[in-house]
């Protein structure tokens, strides 16, 4: 096994200074390429904790096991660099979304170049793994989303992915402008990964999804098809259009929630509430439309009028598996 | 009197607050015209011309102005992102949101869907409808009538502000979520006016908006009695494939002393790059094409692939890499 860093893109700031697009690449035998693309969005953290979990245990291999990579992985941790590093959710002065920049342009603007320099460089991938961590707002449970239009294909490789949820959207919500679609339009799988909750990191959920991740690149091939790994330790639920449902604040002021996060909630149950600190009184009561389970809560307590503070997957009388 | 409003909302902590409105010559049952600026908080070349402009319909519609007459009925919203407008931010400022990036919109979404609802209802019935804006902070464009895929009644309809340009563009997938796009769903006529760059006010720039304006509300019967000079220049109609983007191959410090309108021979010099540690030149930026020069880059720090410059041409060039850059201002 072989371990490089390299720069996939190099561009000149305004003052002095490069901006430069790194990524670490364990070579292995002649199997198959994957990757793991993280930090898209500069205040998601979660992923660059999964990619050095990743890399310690590769190396780690590399020492134990050199010839058990029968293929190559790729590690991007981060492909806004300068959000990263400035802590900003958007490339920062372009003040646009990187995962709507996608497949980008080698002669457009900075974050154009940022993602056709990904594009190029995840080509032939026989699956990318994209992680986010949702937004500074909303905490998630380790899930997959999945368009339908890539179902097929998509969904059997989630089901090894160690996760606790597969979110199937609509074909008619697909973002042409990002990452999965355009990888998955060009025929190169794209898993994309929401967990945990921005600016912070879940070491929790980033055992659970190194197993899932581990296993699914060992049916792939790119790792020894006997190379002893953990037992999977979580079956998904699938949520869809039909039984995901959205609490959106009814009123402004601090919403305090009073259930943990994935826990199973029954029709009517309070889950918290909306108070002002101004008056002792509450303002709004927030309470489960259905049975089900609460796979999205709000972390952030600011609410605006309309602000998400759940999701709920219904999962009719019997509640959770 | 208190104007309407067409969005009333609570705050977490401030008292509520609300989209207001000018609802002027409401007498006539549909509006002719919805007027809105200050999508994005930090254009305000739009918010003040359209508050202006209020100011002064409203003054003929009351009798102020002997032999103006008002036969129509306009919507005005001079500013959407209240918020944005009052905190200097161009998106909606809690949840970072780009408000025109969120239409139609949903009335029991998010916040920013909630306001984009709102704001389409309102200007639906009207059957002109004109969203004014003021590119980015970086960027400092001609007045102009700005056109995405439109229909022949707009093509023609978009003379009458006497604006020095009318610009068509490709539609952009980025821009099918703006209030434009969703516009083009309702009927009528639809138009995208550029005037200025945002984060400051150009008094250059919105005297000739407010006179497009009066223009076209004229010319559309909304106001009579308006005497209009013709000091404007005859307008340029510019097609698709008729806008040339000059962009930079280098990182630097950029700087123009070139006022946008005026017109620039092929081999002309527009702005210079100088390295900003070392402080020498390391490219002259010249146009290959003659033509109108629409829009100018005012930010100084540049990186690799910015756009410069954008030169509106008689004869039609590939459109290239412009496709793929965002809209300023939009």
């Amino acid at each position: 096994m072989q371990i490089d860093h390299d720069s996939i893109l190099t561009l000149e700031l305004p003052y002095r200074e490069q901006l430069q697009l790194h990524r670490t690449v364990f070579h292995g035998g002649a199997g198959p390429k994957v990757a793991v693309v993280a930090g898209i969005h500069g205040d998601e953290l979660e992923g660059l904790y999964v990619c050095h979990r990743l890399a310690a245990w590769l190396e780690e291999l590399a020492l134990t096991q050199s010839d058990a990579l029968r293929g190559r992985v790729e590690l991007y941790p981060a492909l806004n660099p300068l959000g990263i590093d400035t802590l900003q959710r958007f490339v920062p002065v372009f003040d646009t979304d990187l995962n709507r920049n996608f497949p980008g342009h080698r002669e457009g603007l900075l974050p154009q170049r940022i993602t056709e320099a990904a594009m190029r460089a995840l080509d032939g991938a026989a699956l990318v793994i994209d992680i986010h961590a949702s937004n500074v707002f909303l905490r998630e449970i380790p899930q997959v989303r999945i368009n339908q239009e890539s179902a097929a294909l998509l969904v059997p490789l989630a089901h090894q992915m160690n996760i606790d949820v597969i979110w199937l959207h609509g074909a008619l919500t697909v973002l042409e402008a990002t990452i999965a679609h355009s990888l998955n339009s060009r025929g190169i799988p794209c898993l994309v990964v929401e967990m945990g909750v921005g600016m912070r990191i879940t070491p929790a959920f980033t055992d659970q999804l190194m197993t899932g991740i581990l296993r699914v690149w060992r049916s792939l091939g790119v790792l020894a098809p006997d190379l002893p790994l953990a037992d999977l330790t979580h079956q998904p639920l699938l949520a869809d259009d039909s039984n995901v449902h959205y609490l959106n604040a009814e009123t402004s002021g601090l919403f305090v929630p009073e259930v943990e996060h994935w826990t199973s909630v029954r029709r009517g149950q309070r889950l918290g509430c909306i108070v002002s600190p101004h008056e002792g009184s509450v303002q709004s009561a927030v309470c489960s439309p259905v049975d089900g389970v609460l796979f999205t809560l709000r972390e952030y307590p600011v609410v605006y009028e309309g602000s998400l503070m759940a999701r709920i997957m219904a999962t009719g009388s019997e509640g959770v598996q | 009197m208190k104007p309407p409003a067409l969005l009333s909302m609570t705050a977490p902590l401030r008292e509520d607050f609300e989209i207001a409105y000018h609802d002027i010559g409401s007498a006539n049952p549909s509006p002719t015209v919805a007027l809105v600026a200050g999508i994005h908080g930090d254009e305000l070349n739009g918010v003040f011309v359209l508050s202006r402009l209020a100011h002064f319909l409203g003054g003929v519609a009351a009798g102020r102005h002997p032999g103006r007459r008002l036969d129509g009925r306009a919507i005005i919203i001079p500013a959407v992102n209240v918020l944005g407008v009052n905190t200097r931010n161009r998106r909606w400022p809690f949840d970072g949101t780009d408000i025109n990036r969120m239409f139609p919109g949903y009335n029991a979404g998010e916040t920013t869907q909630r306001i984009a609802h709102a704001v389409l209802e309102l200007t639906r019935p009207a059957h002109y409808r004109i969203d004014i804006h003021s590119s980015n902070l970086d960027f400092e464009e001609l007045a102009q009538v700005r056109l995405y895929e439109p229909n022949d009644g707009e093509r023609g309809t978009a003379r009458l502000f006497g604006l020095p340009a009318v610009i068509e563009r490709p539609m952009n997938t980025i821009f099918t979520s703006t209030l434009g796009h969703a516009w083009r769903a309702c009927g009528g006529q639809n138009f995208v006016l550029q005037a200025g760059q945002a984060g400051t006010l150009q008094p250059v720039h919105c005297d000739r908006l407010f006179r497009a304006l009066v223009t076209f509300l004229w010319r559309t019967g909304v106001v009579s009695g308006v005497a209009l000079s013709d000091e404007d220049e005859e307008g340029q109609y510019f097609g698709v494939g008729h806008t040339m983007p000059l962009i930079s191959e280098h990182a630097g410090l950029f700087i123009s002393r070139l006022d946008v309108g005026r017109w620039v021979q092929a081999g002309d010099v527009i702005g210079q790059v100088y390295d900003g540690f070392a402080g020498e030149l390391r490219h002259e930026i010249k146009t290959p094409v003659a033509g109108l020069l629409s829009g100018i880059r005012r930010q100084p720090l540049l990186f690799e692939g910015d756009l410069l410059a954008r030169i509106q041409t008689r004869q039609a060039v590939a459109e290239g890499v412009d496709t793929y850059l965002h809209g300023q201002g939009q």
